[in-house]
């Protein structure tokens, strides 16, 4: 089994990475203009008290020492303390990370649902009316932007129909899952799109390959052809595709739970920014660098169970 | 031999193009019989391998149809049958192997697996059952450990194995007709050898029938009872082996047997004499080559943050000279580094020891001004003509490129020069505005030397050069060079797998196997009187045309089971 062997060195390599990621993060917030101690105080507080506020969170030391104390901080697995909300940075986390994840899981479940057959059926009718029909909806998919989505879905469903909840988040599972269909179905079916297209062009190439060829040549029905060995051959590339949309996914959740109202990191993050909380944004930063090096490294497992000739 | 099992009668098979239908198969008719090896001979493009997938409706191209014919095979027309039929008889009554195992199995699934799937669809048999059945096929098809490495995947296989495991899918179904497209081209003479005694083999041991596409006529020689002769899309001879080997009526058969290599005895080596006599150490000629003690060795494996690198020594310890004037032939399989040399001497991989001076200057120690010497007076042809050769510019401008580049013509006498180049690998002038594209795989071949002779080289370097041609189109090329060496003064190190070609253009034949040169000397002696063992074997793989010298009869040694010199990490000087 050594080629797993890179899930015990590989996350060694991940420290550099994420060093990097906290000093970037670091400098940029850094570099926003606006003074937090002046957000949380207004126009009219005294120089005292802002020097005061500044003091309390360490905004008044050089920046390079500000940095020591949160890297050390950070080694204690400590994020620091929200100017706005007055709690531990990591807590805050915890309370809205929740909303979040469920919402990237059940998008990229929810688009490889529709990505799969779609691909399937455009490949299996390359040229003809049915890979037409996928590829209008594609390019629909990829051009409507999912804050307009979201609001004609919240129309469709919410106000018209009244099936589902408009927004926010519930607290039962049955109640959570109803208020995630229509923001995991917005995100998903920009998703999909992306994943069709790369799948269906694999496919087509594997449905022509030598591969197929052979096992039609001994006398493999078309269905057997496609789904045990067409298939299999055109998952690799997309699986990178899809490490690579999912990281872009978790950065982009801002949007979707800014329209649906949910309750998550996202929201956290922007709320963060405005107020200029510092801690809350490298916090919310960090978290989503980590999840995006996550992603990619369970990528390359999922790869390395695919194909057998990839060695990592 | 008893009765006839598949009967084709008047096959036509036209492909719809801009210009209406074209034909590229014209009322082909033959017969096979049970337990007969058909030989099915042709140069690419012939329609061989179009036709036989034909009978199986593995057509490759949704454009082309089967205009008219039938195809008989125990009292069925598989012309006429139904989709839902073909699938029983593909794989179950037909079975198919193919050129190149690696492309046509499946590299993510399980050996055992592929043969186990026909098993289970068509004989409905369980998993456990298709299990044993499938390592029973394994071990049949020479895989010496069938039940574990019924778990391994195509890519940790040799070629060999790769293609034994491609003949086991194709018997999963006990298959009464094998057709084998080309199943030995790309596998070394002595693999080729290890395959073509297993098909005739199983060919004895189950009474199946076997369609063997081929271009090589010494291997129709050594394993078919009948053979076909096809030429664009038609049929123009077939008949007994002996027949047609001793009598072709066919023009184009008769140029077809006489074109194969290994025909005239000694012709051409005999006849050419040296102008000098390629003895080392020779007073007063300088060797225009000279290599001394190389080491080319690869780094594989291995990362930033975990050890177990391993060093893959590709050449080890080549000494060689090569005099001015002289034709050397490099013969050895794949991966015995002659391509590595080959490579070395041009400067283009590093050499991890020893030396190579060309012309007295020494590319290890001075390599600035070695490899500026290399450039403007030794020259490369690839194997592949069209890969080589840049598809946006004309021949013309090809062979401008290099002249400019090199300075060695003024400005105002390229074209002509263009011109003289043509002329002398035999190719038309107005060839100078055509691109690689509008041209046969001869016609770029002749390109590739010709631009290799615009830097009015001392020293060509073939690589594998004719590996990829039609045989006819090989002797073509073959009789370029030897004109070319005659007239040019022209130093030529030829490296080849096929020994037959080496024995008629090189003068000295050099041998190598696992980077080390294992025999060297006159080409005339080296193949009558080898020394070395995998010379011997080397030699007596090679299929020869006359079917009266069988294919040798005792077992080659396994090189394919064997690994490459692997040295540890350590030992990097």
């Amino acid at each position: 089994m050594h080629r797993y062997r890179f899930i015990l060195t590989r996350p060694f390599q991940f420290l550099p990475v994420l060093f990097g990621i906290s000093v970037i993060t670091f400098i940029l917030v850094r570099l926003i203009p606006g003074d937090p101690a002046r957000n949380i105080l207004g126009t009219r507080a005294t120089p005292a008290a802002l020097a005061n506020i500044r003091a309390q969170y360490g905004l008044d030391q050089p920046v390079w020492l500000q940095y020591f104390y949160f890297l050390k901080n950070l080694a204690n697995g400590e994020m620091g303390k929200s100017i706005l909300y007055k709690i531990d940075v990591l807590q805050l986390i915890g309370t809205r990370i929740e909303p979040t994840i469920a919402l990237v899981l059940t998008s990229v479940v929810l688009s490889i649902l529709i990505a799969v057959p779609m691909a399937a059926i455009a490949a299996r009718n390359a040229g003809r009316a049915p890979d037409h029909a996928v590829r209008i909806v594609s390019t629909f998919g990829i051009g409507l932007p999912p804050f307009w989505l979201g609001l004609m879905l919240i129309i469709l469903f919410s106000v018209q129909l009244g099936v589902l909840p408009v927004s926010g988040y519930g607290s039962t599972f049955g109640d959570k899952l109803s208020h995630l269909v229509l923001p995991s179905l917005t995100v998903a079916l920009s998703l999909s799109t992306v994943l069709t297209r790369s799948l269906r062009s694999a496919m087509i190439e594997q449905l022509k390959s030598d591969v197929a060829t052979a096992a039609r040549a001994r006398g493999m029905p078309e269905s057997i052809v496609f789904w045990r060995h067409v298939v299999p051959n055109s998952l690799v590339p997309t699986i990178n595709l899809l490490a690579v949309n999912i990281g872009w996914l978790i950065g982009g959740t801002v949007v979707v739970e800014t329209v649906f109202a949910l309750p998550g990191m996202g929201q956290l993050l922007v709320r963060a920014i405005f107020s200029r909380d510092y801690m809350v944004v490298q916090g919310v930063a960090m978290t989503f660098a980590c999840a995006t090096v996550l992603v990619n490294f369970l990528a390359d497992i999922v790869t390395v169970a695919v194909d057998p000739r990839v060695k990592l | 031999m008893s009765g006839t099992l598949l009967s084709v009668r008047d096959l036509t098979l036209t492909v719809q193009g801009e210009g209406g239908p074209r034909t590229l198969i014209d009322n082909v008719a033959f017969d096979l019989r049970e337990g007969e090896i058909l030989g099915l001979v042709g140069e690419s493009g012939s329609g061989k391998s179009l036709l036989c997938r034909s009978l199986v409706r593995l057509l490759p191209s949704l454009l082309i149809r089967m205009e008219s014919g039938a195809i008989h095979l125990q009292g069925r027309d598989l012309a006429t049958i139904s989709d839902a039929e073909m699938l029983k008889v593909r794989g179950g009554e037909i079975g198919m192997i193919f050129q190149n195992p690696t492309s046509h199995l499946d590299p993510v699934m399980r050996i055992g697996d592929q043969i186990a799937e026909g098993i289970r669809y068509h004989q409905r048999l369980g998993a456990g059952p298709a299990r044993a059945a499938a390592v029973e096929i394994l071990a049949q098809v020479g895989f010496p450990d069938p039940k574990r490495q019924y778990d391994s995947y195509p890519h940790e296989f040799s070629g060999g194995m790769r293609q034994r495991a491609m003949i086991g899918v194709a018997l999963s179904c006990d298959p009464k007709i094998l057709i084998a497209d080309e199943p030995t081209t790309a596998l070394d003479v002595t693999i080729q050898a290890q395959i073509l005694t297993l098909l005739m083999d199983i060919r004895d041991k189950r009474g199946l029938s076997i369609i063997l596409i081929t271009h090589d006529l010494g291997i129709v020689a050594q394993t078919c009872d009948r053979i076909a002769v096809m030429r664009a899309g038609r049929l123009l001879e077939q008949g007994p082996k002996r027949q047609i080997l001793s009598n072709p009526k066919d023009p184009y058969t008769i140029n077809l047997i006489s074109s194969h290599p290994s025909m005239p005895e000694g012709t051409a080596a005999a006849m050419f004499v040296p102008a000098e006599a390629p003895v080392a150490g020779l007073p007063r000629v300088k060797p225009l080559l000279e290599i001394d003690d190389l080491h080319v060795r690869f780094r594989t494996g291995g990362s930033l943050f975990k050890g177990g690198a391993k060093t893959i020594s590709a050449v080890a310890g080549v000494s060689l000279q090569v005099m001015p004037g002289e034709t050397v032939g490099i013969v050895g399989e794949s991966g015995s580094g002659k391509s590595t040399l080959a490579r070395a001497i041009l400067g283009l991989n590093e050499i991890s020891s020893g030396h190579v001076s060309f012309d007295g200057v020494d590319l290890a120690q001075q390599r600035g001004a070695g490899l500026a010497k290399l450039r403007r007076e030794a020259a490369m042809v690839f194997q592949d003509p069209y890969n080589a050769l840049n598809p946006r510019l004309t021949i013309g401008q090809t062979l401008a490129e290099v002249l400019k580049v090199q300075g060695k013509c003024p400005p105002s006498a390229i074209r002509a020069r263009v011109e003289e180049l043509l002329d002398l690998v035999g190719l038309e002038r107005e060839f100078a505005t055509r691109k690689p594209r509008s041209m046969s795989g001869g016609q770029c071949q002749r390109a590739g030397i010709a631009r290799a002779l615009a830097v009015d080289p001392k020293l060509i370097i073939a690589d594998e050069c004719v590996a990829a041609l039609d045989v006819t189109i090989q002797a073509q090329i073959i009789a370029l060079f030897r004109q070319l060496t005659e007239t040019m003064n022209l130093t030529l190190l030829f490296i080849a797998h096929d020994l037959a070609i080496v024995r008629n253009l090189c003068e000295r034949v050099i041998v190598m196997y696992r980077g080390e040169i294992v025999e060297q000397g006159r080409s005339e002696e080296i193949f009558a009187r080898p020394q070395h063992a995998y010379t011997a074997a080397l030699i007596a793989a090679i299929p020869d045309i006359d079917p009266d010298r069988p294919l040798l009869s005792r077992p080659a040694p396994r090189c394919d089971l064997l690994p490459m010199p692997v040295l540890p990490a350590e030992t990097m000087p």
